[in-house]
Order: C-alpha cells, then sequence, then structure tokens
C-alpha cells in the first residue's frame, strides 16, 4: 500500500483501511463463516399476537431428512437458565421483572415470538422442518396498544406481574414547576405521539455457536456491538463460567443499537450447539428482522408548557408512556435518560417528568440510534408549535430560549452544565446559509403559484460523552481502556474493545496512533473483535470519539515515553533528547543517529539487557473521558409538498454540527448524513405496523419502507469547532445526532409548509397519505 | 438433482444443485463466493445483485438452475489480482460505504450502469441506483463515487 502524506492524519480525511477488503468482496460477515460439521437453524414462530401454548408437535419435523434436532422451549428451558434479557439484567431498569422462558413455553406474546428451533443440515431442510412442526394455540385477547395495556382488565401477557406495567409510575420534578405555571402569562397543552419504527441493519442479526466438548469452551461467532457483552450474556443464560466463552466479531453488516448483547434467538442457537455438540449457524432473514428482531420509539408524551407571551419557555411538564412491546430490554430504561435531556440547551426553568411503560403484544422495544430522542422532538415541537401561536420565527424562539454561553457553564434544570455548547452559534450559522428572508420571499411567490414550500429547522445535544462529573455513578462504562504494544516487525498494534460496524474505527484509531507515537499511518493495526483479546468496551452512545479516540491519544503517548526510555539505553542518549518521526527513533536534531522502531523492537526482544532495563514495549491505558463535552447543532430543511399527492421533496438539507475537533471529517460527515438519512425515512416513510389487533403489517421491504437514492438530497455540512475543553481530547461523538434532530427538522419544515391550510402537526411519521389527511381535516377546521 | 455449468468470473463451475436453490445460494454456498450478500432474500434491497449475461440481476431471485449456460461477474470478478478497478478505487477515494454489507451490490449495479451510460448525470446515478438500499451512509458518498469514475472514465 502506499503510504499517506499527511502533516498530521488526525483532522484529514484519510482513506479508509476497511474499504480494500470490503470493495472487493473480502469483507468477512457472520454468513461467510463456515465450520466443519455445522448445521442450520430455523425458528418456528408465532403467527398469532397473544396465545396460550397447548401443545407442540414435532414428530414430523423431526421425522423429515436432513432434520437434525427440533428443540421447543421447553426443551431449551432444560438446559439453559431462566431470566430476563441479559443486556437489562445487567443494566437494570428498576421495575418489576416478568419471567419468561428463552422460547415460547407456556405461551406466545407477539406475531413472530419464537416456539422452537429446528436445527438441520442446511437452512433450507430447517425451514422445511418448521413448517411441519405443529403447534396448538389458543387465542388470549391481544394487548395491542399502550391504552389497552393501562387498563386494569387487560390480560396481562406476564404471569408474575398480574398487569402489564413493566416501568411502574415515577414523577420527579426540577425547580419550582407549580410556581411556574401558576405565573406564566399563558399554558399550552399538547399530545404528541412518536410512531414505532427500527434499526433495519442490512445485515440481519447473526451467530455461528461452536461448543467444544473437550475443552468445555463456548465459541460464538456473532454480529455484535460488544463481543464482552455478548459474552456476558451467553454466559448468564447458558449457565458457563465467562471464561468459558470466546465471542468472536468480523465484518458487522451495521446495527444501530440492534446488536447489543444476546438476543433470545442467540442464546437458543448457543444452547443448541452446545446440546448437539456441533457448530450451529443462525442468520436472521428480512422477514424475522423486521418482525422479531425489535423495533423502536412508540412513545405518546401528554405536554403542558408554560410560556411567558414573549416567547419564554418557563416550565414544561410532560408524561410519557413508553410502549415496551413484548419482552422488556431498552423500553424501561429510556425514560430516565429523556427526562435527564429534556431541558435540552434551552434555558428551561421547571420540569415535571412522569414515566410508565407498558408491555403490549408487541416486538420488543430495542435501543435505536438516540434511544431517548423523542424529548428532542418533543422539545423542538413544542417550540414550533408555540412560535406559531406566538407569531415568532423558529429561529427567533430558539435563540431566545437557549441558555447562554457563559463562565461558569449554564446548568440544564437537570443537573448537568451545558460547557462548551454552541447552539446560539449553530442556531446563527444555520439561518445566515439559508437566508430566512430570501427564501420567505420566494415561499410567498411560489404558494401564490399553487406550490407549498416549507423551512424548518431543530437543534439538538447529544452527551457524546457529556460533561465531566464527579457525582454520577461510576459504572463499568465510565473508563475506556487500550492495550497497545510495539511488534517486533515495528508495527503498533492496539487492542481495543470497540466492535465497529461501519464507523471506521480501524481507520480513525490507526490516525490518531500514528501522529501521537509517530509512525506511518499504516505501521497501525487495530484489533477488534476477540474477547479473548480485547479489553472490555462497547460500541454505541456516541462514546468512542471521546473515549477511544482519547485512550488511543493516551496510550500512544505512555507507549511513546516507554520505548524512549528504551531506546536510550541502545542510542546512549538521554530519552529526554529523543524523538520518534516517521516510524523513526532519533536524537532531537541529528538526522544520522535514526534508527527504526522495527529495530528497536526486536533488539528488546533479544533479553540481552540489564534486569533494570523495561523491554516490555506495551502498555495497558485507561481513560476517563477528559473534560468530556457535548456534540450539538442544528439543522434545517426545505422541503416542498405537493398536496394533490401528499409526497414531500426534500429540497435542501443544511446540517451546522459542533462535535469539537475532527478526527476525519470524512468519517464524521459519513456518520451525520447516515443519521439524517434515518431520520428522513422515519418521517416520510418507515413505520412498524401493526393493526388493532397486534397482527404486524410490516415483515417486508414491500410494506417497510426505506429511503433511496432518489429520497435523500445532498447534505450540506458545515463543522464549528467552537471550545476545546481538553488539554489534548476534544473529538466528540457525532454517531447519533443526525437520527435525533432530523425527525423534528423535516416535520418542522413540512408544518411550515403546510401553514396556509392551518396544519399543526403533533405527530412524527408523515407518509403521503397521512399529509393528505392533515389538510382534509384543517380545512373541516 | 440437476447438474449445472455455470461459467462465473470467467471460469466453467459445475455443481448439482436442488431445484429450489436460488443463485445466491449456490455462489456463497457451493462456490465459497461470500462477496455477494444476501439481505432481504425478496428482490427489493440489490445487496445481491451480480452481473448475469451482461445486466444486472438479483441472485436472491434468480435460481441456480436458471444460470446455467450464463455467464456470472460477481464482485470477486472486478478484481482478481486484488488491484481495485476503476470504480472501486473512486469508491474508496470518496469514501463511499460504511458497514460494507450492501457494498457488492452496489458495486455491481453501479459497474452494469456505467459501462452501459458512461456519461451519466448525478439525476441519472441516483435513479439507477434507487433499486439498492444501503442503511449507511445516506448515498451521497456512494453517488460520488459513481460521478469520480464516470469524470475519470471520460478523461481516459
Amino acid at each position: 500500500m502506499a503510504q499517506i502524506a499527511a502533516e498530521r492524519y488526525t483532522g484529514a480525511s484519510i482513506k479508509r483501511s476497511e474499504d480494500p477488503r470490503i470493495l472487493t468482496g473480502g469483507g468477512r460477515y457472520v454468513d461467510d463463516i463456515k465450520l466443519p460439521g455445522m448445521l442450520h437453524a430455523a425458528f418456528v414462530r408465532s403467527p398469532l399476537p397473544h396465545a396460550r401454548v397447548a401443545a407442540v408437535d414435532v414428530t414430523a419435523a423431526q421425522a423429515l431428512p436432513g432434520v437434525v434436532a427440533v428443540l421447543t422451549g421447553a426443551d431449551l428451558a432444560a438446559i439453559t437458565i431462566p431470566g430476563p434479557d441479559p443486556l437489562l439484567a445487567m443494566m437494570g431498569g428498576g421495575g418489576p421483572m416478568p419471567e419468561y422462558s428463552l422460547l415460547a413455553t407456556d405461551k406466545v406474546r407477539f406475531v413472530g415470538d419464537p416456539v422452537a428451533v429446528v436445527i438441520a443440515d442446511s437452512r433450507y431442510l430447517a425451514e422445511d422442518g418448521c413448517d411441519l412442526v405443529e403447534v396448538s394455540y389458543e387465542d388470549l385477547p391481544p394487548v395491542a396498544s399502550a391504552a389497552v395495556a393501562l387498563d386494569a382488565g387487560s390480560t396481562p401477557l406476564f404471569a408474575n406481574l398480574g398487569d402489564n406495567i413493566v416501568g411502574p409510575h415515577k414523577r420527579n420534578e426540577f425547580g419550582d414547576v407549580a410556581g411556574t405555571f401558576a405565573a406564566a402569562d399563558r399554558v399550552s397543552e399538547f399530545r404528541i405521539d412518536v410512531h414505532r419504527h427500527q434499526n433495519v441493519p442490512m445485515e440481519g442479526r447473526a451467530c455461528v455457536a461452536s461448543h467444544d466438548a473437550g475443552s468445555g469452551v463456548l465459541t460464538v461467532y456473532a454480529a455484535t456491538q460488544s463481543v464482552h457483552v455478548t459474552r456476558l450474556g451467553v454466559a448468564m443464560r447458558l449457565g458457563i463460567e465467562p471464561d468459558k466463552v470466546r465471542v468472536l466479531a468480523g465484518d458487522i453488516g451495521g446495527s444501530f443499537g440492534l446488536k447489543i448483547g444476546a438476543s433470545r434467538e442467540e442464546l437458543a442457537v448457543a444452547a443448541a450447539s452446545r446440546a448437539l455438540g456441533r457448530p450451529v449457524k443462525w442468520v436472521e432473514d428480512r422477514g424475522e428482522n423486521l418482525t422479531a428482531s425489535g423495533q423502536a420509539r412508540e412513545e405518546s408524551f401528554d405536554v403542558r408548557a408554560a410560556v411567558s407571551d414573549d416567547g419564554d419557555l418557563l416550565g414544561l411538564d410532560v408524561k410519557v408512556v413508553v410502549d415496551t412491546g413484548a419482552y422488556p430490554v431498552m423500553g424501561t430504561m429510556v425514560p430516565s435518560i429523556m427526562e435527564a435531556m429534556l431541558p435540552g440547551p434551552y434555558k428551561l426553568g421547571a420540569l415535571g417528568f412522569e414515566s410508565m411503560a407498558v408491555a403490549t403484544n408487541k416486538a420488543s422495544y430495542v435501543a435505536y440510534r438516540g434511544p431517548w430522542a423523542s424529548e428532542t422532538f418533543v422539545r423542538e415541537r413544542v417550540l414550533d408549535l408555540l412560535a406559531s401561536d406566538l407569531g415568532l420565527d423558529p429561529v427567533a424562539i430558539r435563540l431566545r430560549n437557549a441558555a447562554p454561553r457563559t463562565d461558569p457553564p449554564a446548568t440544564m434544570i437537570t443537573g448537568r452544565p451545558l460547557v462548551g455548547v454552541t447552539t446560539t452559534e449553530s442556531l446563527e450559522r444555520v439561518a445566515e446559509l439559508v437566508d430566512f428572508p430570501a427564501f420567505r420571499r420566494r415561499q410567498a411567490d411560489l404558494r401564490a403559484r399553487g406550490r407549498y414550500l416549507g423551512i424548518g429547522l431543530a437543534t439538538f445535544i447529544e452527551a457524546a460523552p457529556g460533561p465531566r462529573s464527579s457525582d454520577e455513578p461510576q459504572g463499568p462504562m465510565a473508563l475506556e481502556s487500550m492495550r497497545l504494544r510495539l511488534e517486533n516487525d515495528g508495527i503498533v498494534t492496539l487492542f481495543t474493545g470497540q466492535m465497529p460496524h461501519g464507523q471506521s474505527h480501524q481507520t480513525t484509531l490507526a490516525q490518531i496512533a500514528a501522529d501521537e507515537f509517530g509512525v506511518p499511518f499504516e505501521q497501525v493495526r487495530v484489533v477488534v473483535g476477540d474477547s479473548d483479546v480485547v479489553p472490555f468496551g462497547l460500541t454505541g452512545g456516541s462514546r468512542s470519539a471521546t473515549m477511544t479516540g482519547g485512550v488511543a491519544l493516551h496510550g500512544a503517548r505512555q507507549l511513546k515515553v516507554k520505548v524512549l526510555d528504551f531506546a536510550s539505553h541502545l542510542m546512549e542518549a538521554s530519552a529526554r533528547d529523543l524523538e520518534i518521526t516517521d516510524g523513526k527513533v532519533l536524537v532531537r536534531g541529528d538526522p544520522a543517529s535514526a534508527i527504526t522502531v522495527e529495530e528497536v523492537a526486536r533488539q528488546a526482544a533479544t533479553g540481552q539487557f540489564a534486569a533494570d532495563v523495561d523491554t516490555n514495549l506495551a502498555v495497558e491505558a485507561t481513560f476517563d473521558g477528559g473534560e468530556g463535552g457535548w456534540s450539538g447543532g442544528t439543522h434545517c430543511a426545505i422541503i416542498e409538498v405537493d398536496v394533490e399527492t401528499g409526497l414531500v421533496n426534500v429540497e435542501r438539507y443544511v446540517a451546522v454540527e459542533d462535535c469539537g475537533a475532527l478526527i476525519n471529517p470524512a468519517v464524521v460527515e459519513g456518520q451525520i448524513r447516515g443519521g439524517v438519512a434515518q431520520g428522513i425515512g422515519a418521517v416520510l416513510l418507515e413505520r412498524s405496523a401493526y393493526d388493532e389487533d397486534g397482527n404486524y403489517q410490516s415483515a417486508t421491504f414491500m410494506d417497510y419502507l426505506l429511503p433511496t437514492a432518489c429520497d435523500i438530497p445532498r447534505i450540506e455540512i458545515e463543522h464549528l469547532e467552537t471550545v476545546p475543553l481538553d488539554a489534548d481530547v476534544n473529538f466528540r461523538g457525532v454517531g447519533e445526532g443526525g437520527m435525533i434532530v432530523a425527525p423534528p427538522t423535516m416535520v418542522s419544515a413540512i408544518e411550515d409548509a403546510l401553514a396556509p391550510f392551518g396544519v399543526r402537526i403533533y405527530e412524527q411519521h408523515l407518509p403521503p397519505a397521512r399529509i393528505l389527511e392533515l389538510i382534509e381535516a384543517a380545512g373541516r377546521g | 438433482m440437476p447438474d449445472i455449468t455455470v461459467s462465473v468470473n470467467g471460469a466453467a463451475r459445475t455443481g448439482s444443485v436442488e431445484a429450489r436453490k436460488t443463485l445466491a445460494d449456490f455462489l456463497r454456498e457451493d462456490l465459497d463466493l461470500t462477496g455477494t450478500h444476501v439481505g432481504c432474500e425478496h428482490g427489493v434491497c440489490g445487496a445481491c445483485t451480480v452481473i448475469v449475461d451482461g445486466r444486472p440481476t438479483r441472485s436472491c431471485l434468480m435460481l441456480a438452475v436458471q444460470a446455467a449456460g450464463s455467464e456470472v461477474t460477481t464482485i470477486e470478478g472486478l478484481a482478481p489480482d486484488g488491484t481495485l478497478g476503476a470504480l472501486q478505487q473512486a469508491m474508496w477515494d470518496s469514501h463511499s460505504f460504511q458497514c460494507g454489507f450492501c457494498t457488492p451490490g452496489f458495486v455491481m449495479q453501479a459497474t452494469a450502469f456505467l459501462s452501459a451510460h458512461p456519461d451519466a448525470d448525478e439525476q441519472q446515478i441516483r435513479e439507477a441506483l434507487s433499486g439498492n438500499i444501503c442503511r449507511c451512509t445516506g448515498y451521497q458518498s456512494i453517488i460520488d463515487g459513481v460521478l469520480l469514475a464516470a469524470e475519470r472514465g471520460r478523461q481516459g
């Protein structure tokens, strides 16, 4: 490979080292793994939303040539440990813990709920076997909505709970809520709904499990955001020691929050491999992915806003109900993050926040890129609705309410300091870029000719990683670890717990380490995806830029100190006078003294040194996030609604974003555009639809519509790098912001386009049919 | 099971396949050409696109037996000696992809399209690739890669 010439790699759009393999078909995804003697799994799934399982007859399936085993829920219950979702068990959601088995035993709780697994010589035969499994169901009344679940008379999904409340009612108040509402000029009330939609990575969930009876080691080839979280989940539910589980991961075809830990199906496959003594592969097909992998974001919000006649948002009182679907994972954890984030970058002085989470007969509520994002949707929607009531423009109401950047920083009413937040700057820059007055003139001209353009914007902040805080609980994620080693061939190897699935860590971490240590980019190797080798970690929560970028920087710095200390013995010079440049150690100012780091490493390996010379050219580094900080920004969309068809065309989309110092601008911009595309899809196309009886309606790509190259415009991006907070590490995460802020941006623009009809929007999913309904309903007044 | 012979990336490949086996599964399982990815198995996402007798084809919707006697090009056939082709190079230069799962389908679709329409503009490229789904990128970087390859092609 040709060497890349750059003064510094960090900050440059270095071409990705991942690309040569993925562009040539050389990527290695789970489905590409073939092990000797490997069998294939397929699941028998419930066609009903809620039913008692009266009997499962596997006789015919077991008799089919090529079928090796059929395991029912009862079979698996006998060889696994009962308990909730491993991730929920590890992180704790509070509240009641429903009891259920790995595969359904007594009852099924959503369309797609796995009832049995057929293991066969090929996937084709395994699916043939599924067709022969006879399940007798007795229908139960479906709990197909949160409203039904909240009814004390609804049929409980879980026998041990007695009702369908899985996240009990909580209310917290910050500031003087009653006083603020009593004193406000006006109080407005809104009911805002966010619809169910989902991650849809192009590669679904997948695993190959291979149990070795001799060593007792279970190897799981996984598509996961963390090999260690998957390892702990498998160990917990299979009842084996974590050190007997090895999780390996190669290339992963996207995730967006879906592939964390170990799903019920993956645990069943692992248990089947152990029971049968052979490797077993399961690769989710698209129907399974859309039906059963998990869905996100079905929440409803009752909002009261206390506001002054001038447009000051003084207080919010918000009641949220989360529809967690059937098997609680993330849905009970998300309200507390929404509560903490609801004030956003604004001066909001009082917040009341109430939450409940309910179980329904739908797929489980899972994490999806910015899992708490609905708080931003609600807040930004409320600001637009208030602006329209008060005759303010959307920029003005936000500028008026944004907390000023002061020293010491303003603090969110829920507690966290808004240190380094550049909301005002991003709002002002967006307004400049799109030229609001010129747009308003064009909009008026075109309206006169029957064309309906709209402009909308929204702003957000994202704790990526968030400001430094000493009083928050320090969980296992508070520190990021990395091992770094100078190899005998001169390669600097980084071992990271990050598990990239599109984030380009093998490029970005190498950029940082190459600069800090002093070797060419090509001389850094980033090792991921082996729980026996890499430290604990998780790719998620937009944490890697700061946390892993930071530990790569500090770790490379520590390794460099070690290498120079050792080289000082070789070079008969003080370590203080040595430097590493372009892969060579030299006495500063004396090019003739240079020796390669490869030579230094080889010398260290000879062992020909006194005992007090440290020849171990490796370090184990940790990083706590340094001064941390927020990412954030403002997005703006200009759209046109065809009021005859309800179709929305996105004419222009502008993002002004502040994620601190950029490691690799092309990677950052790819993350932003990808998130925005998902947000545009969520508003215009995507919905995980159930009918009123709980039957799933979106099990194919003809029903669950994803945006294509014709739906997503060019996205203009401008970066602010306004406030360095840390002496070294000012990279901040950027993975989730696009998906958090694009939905309110798009809805804002659509509402603006439909203003002549008097349309006000309290929801997020606006496909053509819905837009026509809104126009018609507003016309009826 | 029927015996078939298919020319794959210029070499004759034979196999005994069940009539129901898809071309995608034949390529991946029988020939170990795992660069062709299966993304939806109902012809919408385009990840499994290969070129059959010069035409971009969804290998999840074609049976292996239907490909008997045909010439099939897969992603592995574009850079047989390890050197990236012009389109692949332009996509690398443009940071076209992220997770890489949809990549082979886009590369094959764009390869077929560019060979027929070397002067295509952005809108034509968007339309030509609108049957391929990428969930990571928002498409702009992919379109930019194809535009760059077309431009370099014209400069010869």
